[in-house]
């Protein structure tokens, strides 16, 4: 049996008839299980199907990213933090490089903070498409995460006209981004937004009015605000449980000071609010995506800076909004070309913090149910 | 005196096999068997087919000419893998269940006739329902065998929860056949209904259309008469039967035993190769008997245009062609249900145990107890007022189509109410008093703006 402080009160098994013994099940779930999102393992123990108790174990997917990154020149470290939260690599990378571009004094010219926008929202997208697909398909809907994965590919192919690559994509760079859109880029991301408009209002038809859907995840895994705040819950968990609070709008950074973000706050706290809030927030993004292509601005797409960079000597935290909450990069610099410490704080990590207080109770179905709203990336959880 | 006994029951046992009945039960049996065995490989290439153009993908390609062979390829390599098995199972039982699982599947075809003049011989089983209800409840035995001799935790869930979702869907699945029986004790002049499968069929001529027309509606109509199918007169048992035939079958959304995100594969975790392809084979062919028995009670099983005229004729040409042209209308029928199974798949997501438990005991009996009762008082008031069979079946038809309507709207109210009550207690016990959302919201604005 795994330690575990926050072990429940033991069931009540005095109702049990003359006789009949029962007794409490230890059931492994993961690392290699279809619906723990990659290599989570839970340790659980059920009494007939309710879940008594559940340990996470996390730690099968480390990598030393931290370290890794000490042990590069700083541009280099950019190319690894693609792979903490592999399926927002974009916005990784634009924490990175805000937060050395922070330490430096840099600010990147309008054109490539415009650029980050769009590319950080259509990553979002991606993100919150794999996050709703698979969600799907934890309850059993298969159709979902196709249809999900077929959008996120018009993506990756957009990204793969940018940087050349589809996956880590290796984009950013201290005080801009690496090339300028190729010929045509803005009007093929144009159209495939209105295709994804037409995709989103076909994928709500199928998922968010369904009875089952809503049966499964209505009322089950509540939060309130004041428990996500105390577990440092951020991004659409925390706005699904009605806290309103987006550092896009909040702590504005880059281009996010001059476009207005609307965030997408729901008050239920359950795992459809989560599940809506996200929905939403893809509703959200492209519309700044389409804010960022109008506005567009013409100039420069980076500050020169030095090819070996030595930031000054000093520390400095930075935070974007990631597509699942507060993605922060700690930096300190000891003035040479390598970061003395480079601390991430993935949201992933934070968030996955209360599921073992938010299964207790529940049925073992709601285990995936409520696993899958939280949409952790063990790459980041793990890191 | 025991060697006289032995000595009779041998040449019994003797003259029972060298009989031409017993060679009739072989050829009938090979038949079906065969028949299981290609619908199971025919479906399972449909369903990959049919779902990857719903998810929009192509789904198997390179296998023979456009995918068609997939499904051959993959018997082929299941036929090769070896046997494996996990230590400590219970050996016999693991290697026992999938036949336990097959065999009933199997047995239920039985009552199947295919056309006018294939059938099992003396196609008999004149205790069609019953029989099929029997061999579709043993089915369970072989799964609860599987999950239980496996000693895998998720089988050992798998094959617990099958039982218990098998046995509650039973019921409904039963009591919604009752309403067809009463209709056909009614419309029998001697007041006395049938279970045999082949009766009902015959019921859903109607007298309506007596064949002494013209040869061309002759042969049109002769013994198709869609406006005489039972799914006219219970539609809603129709769709009760056939939600039923989902949970029985464990097909989505009632495919918990074999849950793949949290159980992993249920109670076939354990099995690989053959023994897996058998699970698999005995699915399908579920799929296949639960289908065939809805098209038979509900749809008239393999009556369609020419199939009467043709076998009436007497000839054994025409008789030969009337029973091909029967088999086709059948498997059609057959294989239309199948489609809507595989529709349901690809759209739906997976209820919850509680909720699936709640669905069968507190949505689907009290309603199949209810139309038993509606029915019977419909004959009683219509009877009592001395009106024809016809105006029964009508008020009887009006009166379901409502309730099927009203069912459809209802039932999605009730099933997330349900829940929620049910859930109600987990909430409550994690919701504490709390009032300062406002204020932590403008805490977090007010730090936002220092």
């Amino acid at each position: 049996m795994v330690a575990n402080s926050n072990r429940g009160p033991a069931p009540d098994v005095s109702e049990a008839p003359e006789g009949i013994r029962s007794q409490e099940m230890l059931l492994n779930m993961g690392p290699q299980h279809p619906s723990t999102h990659g290599v989570l393992r839970l340790v659980l123990t059920l009494e007939g199907e309710t879940v008594v108790d559940c340990t996470p174990v996390i730690g099968y997917l480390h990598r030393g990213i931290e370290k890794i990154l000490e042990n590069r020149p700083i541009m280099g470290g950019i190319r690894y933090m693609d792979n903490a939260d592999y399926l927002s690599p974009m916005l990784n990378e634009t924490a990175y490089a805000g937060a050395v571009e922070q330490l430096m004094g840099i600010e990147p010219p309008r054109r490539a903070q415009y650029i980050r926008l769009l590319t950080n929202e259509l990553q979002r997208i991606a993100s919150h498409l794999v996050a709703i697909g698979t969600y799907g398909l934890d309850l059993g809907a298969f159709t979902p995460v196709l249809w999900c994965f077929r959008d996120r590919e018009g993506i990756l192919s957009l990204f793969e006209a940018l940087g050349g690559s589809r996956f880590n994509v290796n984009y950013m760079r201290v005080g801009g981004v690496l090339h300028d859109f190729p010929k045509n880029w803005l009007k093929e991301c144009e159209t495939f937004l209105d295709q994804l408009e037409k995709n989103m209002a076909e994928l709500e038809i199928l998922l968010t009015g369904n009875e089952i859907f809503e049966a499964r995840t209505q009322g089950v895994g509540y939060i309130d605000p004041q428990q996500a705040i105390a577990y440092g819950i951020t991004g659409p968990m925390l706005r699904a449980s009605g806290v309103n609070w987006d550092l896009r709008v909040n702590r504005p950074y880059m281009a996010y000071r001059e476009v207005k973000v609307n965030p997408q706050v729901r008050q239920e706290g359950d795992c459809f609010a989560r599940y809506k809030v996200r929905m939403q927030e893809i509703w959200e993004s492209i519309r700044l995506c389409r804010v960022a292509i109008d506005q567009m601005p013409g100039g420069p797409i980076g500050t020169r800076t030095p090819i070996a960079l030595r930031p000054p000597r000093g520390e400095t935290y930075f935070a974007i909004e990631s597509s699942k909450g507060e993605l922060g990069v700690y930096f300190i610099s000891d003035g040479s070309e390598y970061p003395w410490r480079a601390k991430l704080r993935g949201p992933s990590f934070v968030n996955l913090q209360i599921l073992p207080e938010l299964l207790r109770g529940h049925k073992m179905s709601d285990t995936v149910a409520i696993l899958g709203s939280i949409d952790i990336v063990l790459g980041e959880v793990d890191r | 005196m025991r060697i006289i006994i032995a000595d009779d029951f041998l040449t019994q046992l003797i003259h029972g096999i060298i009989s031409w009945q017993f060679l009739q039960f072989i050829v009938a049996f090979l038949s079906f068997f065969g028949f299981v065995l290609t619908s199971a490989v025919i479906l399972i290439l449909a369903e990959r087919k049919i779902m990857g153009w719903m998810q929009d993908r192509v789904g198997p390609v390179h296998t023979g000419p456009w995918g068609l062979l997939q499904t051959v390829a993959d018997v082929g390599k299941l036929l090769m893998k070896e046997d494996i098995h996990a230590s400590k199972t219970d050996k016999s039982l693991f290697w026992l269940a999938p036949s336990v699982f097959l065999a009933p599947v199997i047995a239920a075809f039985a009552v199947l006739p295919f056309s006018p003049y294939v059938g099992i011989p003396g196609t008999a089983l004149a205790t069609g329902i019953v029989y099929y209800v029997a061999m579709s409840s043993i089915d369970v035995v072989g799964i609860v065998m599987a999950g239980w001799s496996s000693n895998n935790k998720y089988s050992l869930i798998g094959g617990l929860r099958s039982a218990a979702q098998m046995i509650s869907y039973e019921l409904p699945l039963v009591l919604s056949l009752v309403g067809i029986v009463m209709l056909t004790s009614v419309l029998a002049n001697t007041g006395i209904g049938t279970i045999s499968i082949r009766d009902i069929q015959t019921f859903q001529s109607s007298s309506l259309y007596p064949g002494k027309g013209i040869g061309f509606f002759d042969f049109i109509f002769q013994g198709f008469t869609p406006w005489a199918w039972f799914f006219l007169v219970q539609p809603l048992m129709l769709v009760i039967y056939y939600t039923c035939g989902l949970a029985e079958t464990n097909r989505a959304p009632f495919d918990l035993p074999e849950a793949e995100s949290e159980l992993v594969a249920g109670y076939l975790t354990e099995y690989s190769g053959m023994r897996w392809a058998l699970f698999f084979l005995g699915e399908y062919g579920n799929m296949t008997i639960v289908s065939a028995i809805a098209s038979y009670l509900f749809l008239g099983g393999f009556s369609g245009p020419g199939v009467a005229y043709l076998t009436g004729l007497g000839s054994l040409g025409w008789g030969f062609l009337g029973n091909i042209l029967g088999i086709i209308y059948f498997v059609l029928k057959v294989y239309l249900l199948c489609f809507v199974f595989i529709w349901v798949r690809s759209t739906l997501p997976r209820l919850r145990a509680d909720q699936l438990m709640q669905f069968a005991w507190l949505i689907l009996i009290p309603t199949t107890l209810l139309n038993i009762l509606v029915t019977g008082m419909i004959y009683l008031i219509v009877n009592g007022l001395g009106l024809p069979t016809l105006v029964f079946q009508i008020v009887l038809g009006v009166v379901n189509w409502i309730g099927f309507f009203v069912f459809v709207r209802i039932v999605a109210r009730a099933t997330v109410a349900t829940t929620r009550r049910a859930q109600a207690p987990a909430i409550r016990a994690q919701r504490q008093p709390f009032a300062a959302v406002g204020q932590i919201a403008e805490r977090a604005t007010t730090v936002a703006q220092k």
